[in-house]
C-alpha cells in the first residue's frame, strides 16, 4: 500500500448537513446587523417549514381521499378523513380513547423507567468489568437479535398474564439499546476525565459517580429515546395478544366490533402520542443535559 | 453583450453574488477577462470569495447581477469543454471508484475502448499509470490531486478552472504539481485559470495575475507576467523581473489585508 | 504470543459462563418439573425439528420466505423513495413533517387494519413486515442522500450528468453507508413484525408454532421457536454484514479502518 492520507474525517464522524452549515453561517454573518437579518431568516424558515407540513398532508389527506373515491379499497374499511377526526376528538375528550392511551402509557413508562435503571448498571458493569464483557459477549450477542415479541409466549408461561408480565417485557425489550448505549457512552469518556479525577483524589467508586454517569448520561438519553419506541411497540402487542387494557387492546376490539372509524382514530393518535413523548423527551434532554451532541447539533 | 469575435473564452462583467440570508454581498462588481491559450490566475487572501468566484465561473453558480460568459454565451450549465479541479481532492475523487474509475468518470458516453485508452493516457501524463488499480483513500495527497487533474484533463476541455489545487500538500510536491500543471497546460494548449492565495505561485504560472480585495471581493488590479515558457522553479524566481512582479502583488495583496 | 493467550482465556471464559448457566437450567428442570422450565434435551430435539426435519418446511420456511420478501420490498422501495426526497429539496420540505409523523406510529398499529382490508393472508403479513421496515430504510436515504459531499454534486454536474444519472453514479454509492446503517436496523424491526404477524393471524411460521406449543404446554417447543429466531436473526444479520463488508470496503479504506 502506498502512503495512506488522512482520513476523510470530517465526513466520517458525520459532518453537518450542508442546510444546517449555511443556516448558521447566515445567522453568523447577520449578526453583525442590527437585528433584523436573524429574524427574517428565521421567519422564513418556519414559514417554509408549515408550508411543507400543510403541503404534505394535504396530499395525504387527498390521496387517501381519492383511494376512496376510487374505491381501490373497500370504502367501509377506509372512512373518511373528516370522520376519523371528528371521532378521534369525541373518543379522546372524555372518551374511551383517552383512558386506552393513558393506560398504555401507564405500563410504558414504568417499563422502560426500569429498563434503565437496569441497562445503565448493565452498561456501566460491562463497559468496566472487561472480563464480564468478553465472558457474556456470546450470549448477548444472541440474545440482541431475538425479538422480544417472541418471548411473549415464555413470559405467559412464566409470569401469566397480569401487569407483572407486561411490564417484564416492556424492560426486556427496550434494555438492549440503552444497555449498548450506556456502554459506548463509558468506554467513550476521555481517558483525560479519568486521570483529572485521580489527581483530585477521587477514588474508584465515587469515581463512578462522579465522573462515569454524567458523562455518560447523554449516551444514556440516547438511548433512552430509542428504546422508548420499541417499549411502545411492546406495551401495544402484549396487550392486543393477552388483552390487557390500552391501545392494543382498543384497537383489536375495533376491529373485531367493525368500528373501522374508531381503529383508524386510534392509530393516528398513537402517532401524535409517539410524536409527542418523543419531543418531551427532547425537550427534557436539552433542558437537562445542555453538553448532550444532541443539542450541539441544533 | 460581447461578441465571440473578440477572443475571449471567459467574460467576467461586473459580477455580484451574495448567500441567501447574508446582507453583506461575497463578489462585488467584479470583471476581468481572459482570453484563449492564456493562463490567468486570481490571488485574493482566504475566505475572500475566490471559490464562490470559481463557481461562478464554471456555471455552477449564477451571479445576482452581471454576467458570465462562456465563449460569449450565457450558459446555466458547465458546458462540455469546461473542466475543473476542486480545493480539497479529498472530497471530490469518489472513494468508491478506483483511480482508473474516477478519471473516467466524465467519459461515459464514450464505448469502452476509447475510455480506456484515453484514461491510461491522461494517467501517464501525470504520471499516475503505476496506481490505475488503486483507490484514492491508498493513495498520497499529491497523487490524489494528480488524480483529479487526471480526471480533468481526460474529456479534453478548452477551459481549465483550478481552486487552490496545491493549498493542501507540501511544499517540494507543490513545485513538482506547478510544473506538471504547466507543461499539461502547454501542451493540451488550454485556457487555465488558477484560483490561488499564494502570490508567487500566481507570478510564476501564470500571463496574468488579478488581484482581488476582501470583503467584498473586487478586482484591485491586474498585473501582466510577461515572462517566457517554459518557466524554472530556480532560474526563474530569481531573475529581476520574476522578483519585481512578485513585489508588485506582494505589495498590491498587502494593501487588501491592511485594510 | 500474549495475543493467543489472551483468546484462550477469553474463550474459557466464555465457555464456563455458558455451561454454567446451562447447568444452572438443567439442575432447575430437573428438581421442578413443570411447563415453564423443560429439560435441555427436549429444547435440542424440538429445535432439531425446526431446523431439520419435518417442521422445517411448516414452521422455518414461510416465516422465512416472508420476512425475506418484506424486507426487500422495504429495502428497496425505502432506498429509492429515499433518494429522491433527499435529492430534492422541495419533495424534502413537503414530505419530511408527514415522515416525521409516521415514524411514531407504531408498526405494530397497523396490523389490525392490515388484518381488515387484506385479511389473514400472506400478503398482510409481507405487507407488515414491509411497513415495519421501510421507515429506518427511508429515513436513512434520505439522510445519507441529504450529506452527500456538495463537491461529489459538483464535480457530476461539471461531466455533465442529469438528475437520474446523478442519483444512480454519485448519490447512491455516496448514500449507501448510511443506507446499510438503517438496512440493519429495519432487519430487527422486519423479525418483530414477522413474529407479531404471526402470533396474531397465522396458520403457518415460527410464531405460530410458538403460540401452538405455549397453548398444548409444550415448553420445549416454544424455548425451541425462540431459539430458531435467534438463529435466523443472526443468520440474517450476519448475511447483511458480510455484504456491507463487501459493497462498502472503499469506506472502510476511506476511514483510515483496515480494509481485508
Ligand atoms: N454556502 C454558503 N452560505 C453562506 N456563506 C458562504 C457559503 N459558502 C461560502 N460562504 C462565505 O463566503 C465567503 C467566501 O467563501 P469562499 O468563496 O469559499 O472563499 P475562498 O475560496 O476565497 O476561501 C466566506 O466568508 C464564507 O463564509
Ligand atoms: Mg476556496
Amino acid at each position: 500500500m502506498v502512503a495512506v492520507t488522512p482520513p476523510g474525517s470530517v465526513r466520517g464522524s458525520g459532518a453537518p448537513a450542508p442546510l444546517i452549515a449555511s443556516f448558521e453561517a447566515a445567522a453568523g454573518l447577520g449578526r453583525h446587523h442590527p437585528g433584523g437579518a436573524v429574524l427574517r431568516v428565521l421567519n422564513h424558515k418556519v414559514a417554509g417549514k408549515y408550508a411543507g407540513a400543510l403541503g404534505g398532508f394535504g396530499v395525504c389527506i387527498i390521496c387517501w381521499e381519492i383511494v376512496r373515491g376510487l374505491q381501490l379499497i373497500d370504502p367501509r374499511d377506509l372512512p373518511s378523513v373528516v370522520a376519523i377526526v371528528r371521532t378521534a376528538i369525541r373518543e379522546l375528550i372524555g372518551g374511551p380513547l383517552a383512558l386506552a392511551v393513558l393506560t398504555s402509557l401507564l405500563a410504558w413508562a414504568p417499563g422502560l423507567l426500569l429498563a434503565a435503571v437496569i441497562g445503565t448498571v448493565m452498561g456501566i458493569a460491562l463497559a468496566m468489568l472487561p472480563n464480564l464483557d468478553v465472558a457474556s459477549r456470546p450470549i448477548l450477542e444472541f440474545l440482541r437479535p431475538i425479538p422480544s415479541v417472541a418471548l411473549i409466549p415464555i413470559a405467559l408461561l412464566t409470569l401469566g398474564v397480569g401487569i407483572e408480565m407486561q411490564l417484564t417485557m416492556i424492560a426486556f425489550a427496550s434494555v438492549w439499546p440503552i444497555v449498548f448505549s450506556v456502554k459506548a457512552g463509558v468506554e467513550g469518556i476521555d481517558p483525560r476525565f479519568q486521570e483529572t479525577g485521580r489527581i483530585f483524589g477521587v477514588t474508584k467508586g465515587t469515581g463512578i459517580i462522579r465522573i462515569v454517569i454524567p458523562s455518560m448520561l447523554p449516551s444514556l438519553a440516547t438511548g433512552v429515546r430509542t428504546a422508548s419506541a420499541i417499549a411502545l411497540v411492546l406495551t401495544i402487542t402484549v396487550e392486543m395478544l393477552i388483552g390487557r387494557p390500552g391501545i392494543g387492546r382498543y384497537l383489536d376490539e375495533a376491529r373485531l366490533n367493525g368500528l373501522v372509524t374508531e381503529m383508524w382514530a386510534a392509530i393516528f393518535v398513537t402517532g401524535i402520542v409517539g410524536y409527542i413523548v418523543n419531543g418531551v423527551m427532547l425537550a427534557a434532554e436539552r433542558h437537562l443535559l445542555p453538553w448532550s451532541a444532541e443539542n450541539r447539533d441544533q | 453583450m460581447i461578441a465571440e469575435t473578440d477572443g475571449a473564452i471567459l467574460t467576467v462583467d461586473n459580477i455580484s453574488r451574495s448567500y441567501p440570508g447574508a446582507p453583506v454581498p461575497i463578489l462585488d462588481g467584479l470583471t476581468f477577462r481572459q482570453k484563449r491559450g492564456e493562463f490567468v490566475a486570481i490571488v485574493g487572501p482566504s475566505g475572500c470569495g475566490k471559490t464562490t468566484l470559481l463557481r461562478c465561473c464554471a456555471a455552477l453558480m449564477q451571479p445576482d447581477a452581471g454576467s458570465v460568459l462562456h465563449a460569449g454565451q450565457i450558459l446555466s450549465d458547465p458546458p462540455p469543454w469546461l473542466s475543473i479541479v476542486f480545493q480539497d481532492y479529498n472530497r471530490s475523487l469518489f472513494p468508491w471508484l478506483s483511480v482508473k474509475q474516477n478519471v473516467g468518470f466524465g467519459l461515459a458516453h464514450v464505448g469502452k475502448h476509447e475510455r480506456d485508452e484515453r484514461v491510461a493516457a491522461a494517467l501517464r501524463a501525470v504520471r499516475l499509470d503505476h496506481a490505475a488499480e488503486l483507490y484514492p483513500w491508498q493513495l498520497s495527497g499529491g497523487m490524489q490531486q494528480r488524480c483529479a487533474l487526471a480526471r480533468s484533463i481526460v474529456v479534453r476541455p478548452k477551459l481549465l478552472l483550478l481552486d487552490e489545487p496545491f493549498a493542501s500538500v507540501d511544499a517540494q510536491t507543490r513545485f513538482d504539481l506547478q510544473d506538471l500543471v504547466m507543461e499539461i497546460c502547454r501542451d493540451m494548449s488550454l485556457s487555465t485559470l488558477l484560483v490561488t492565495h499564494d502570490m508567487e505561485e500566481a507570478v510564476f504560472m501564470a500571463d496574468k495575475v488579478v488581484v482581488l480585495s476582501t470583503k467584498p471581493a473586487r478586482v484591485v488590479d491586474e498585473v501582466a507576467i510577461n515572462i517566457p515558457y517554459p518557466r524554472d522553479q530556480l532560474a526563474t524566481k530569481e531573475t529581476p523581473e520574476f522578483l519585481r512582479l512578485r513585489h508588485q502583488v506582494y505589495t498590491l495583496v498587502r494593501q487588501q489585508i491592511r485594510h | 504470543m500474549t495475543n493467543s493467550v489472551q483468546r484462550i482465556r477469553a474463550l474459557s471464559l466464555q465457555i464456563m459462563l455458558i455451561a454454567g448457566l446451562l447447568a444452572i437450567w438443567q439442575w432447575a428442570a430437573v428438581t421442578f418439573p413443570g411447563p415453564t422450565l423443560p429439560p435441555l434435551l427436549a429444547v435440542w430435539r424440538s429445535y432439531w425439528r425446526l431446523v431439520q426435519g419435518d417442521l422445517l418446511h411448516t414452521a422455518v420456511l414461510p416465516s422465512l420466505y416472508r420476512l425475506l420478501i418484506g424486507f426487500l420490498i422495504a429495502a428497496v422501495g425505502g432506498a429509492l423513495i429515499g433518494l429522491a426526497i433527499g435529492c430534492s429539496r422541495s419533495l424534502d420540505a413537503w414530505s419530511r413533517p408527514v415522515l416525521e409523523y409516521l415514524r411514531y406510529i407504531p408498526a405494530i398499529a397497523i396490523l389490525p387494519p392490515a388484518l381488515l382490508i387484506l385479511g389473514p393472508t400472506d400478503t398482510m403479513r409481507i405487507f407488515v413486515i414491509a411497513f415495519g421496515c421501510i421507515f429506518p430504510v427511508l429515513l436513512a436515504a434520505i439522510d445519507g442522500a441529504k450529506r452527500v459531499e456538495p463537491t461529489f454534486l459538483d464535480t457530476a454536474r461539471v461531466n455533465g450528468l442529469g438528475a437520474i444519472a446523478r442519483i444512480r453514479r454519485v448519490v447512491l454509492f455516496a448514500a449507501m453507508p448510511s443506507l446499510f446503517a438503517g438496512l440493519r436496523i429495519a432487519l430487527g424491526l422486519g423479525l418483530i413484525m414477522m413474529v407479531i404477524s404471526e402470533l396474531i393471524a397465522a396458520d403457518n411460521g415460527i410464531g405460530f408454532f410458538i403460540l401452538r406449543s405455549q397453548r398444548l404446554f409444550q415448553s420445549a417447543g416454544v424455548y425451541a421457536g425462540v431459539l430458531v429466531i435467534g438463529t435466523i436473526g443472526w443468520l440474517l444479520t450476519a448475511g447483511l454484514l458480510l455484504v456491507e463488508r463487501r459493497v462498502l470496503h472503499w469506506h472502510r479504506g476511506w476511514r483510515g479502518l483496515p480494509v481485508d
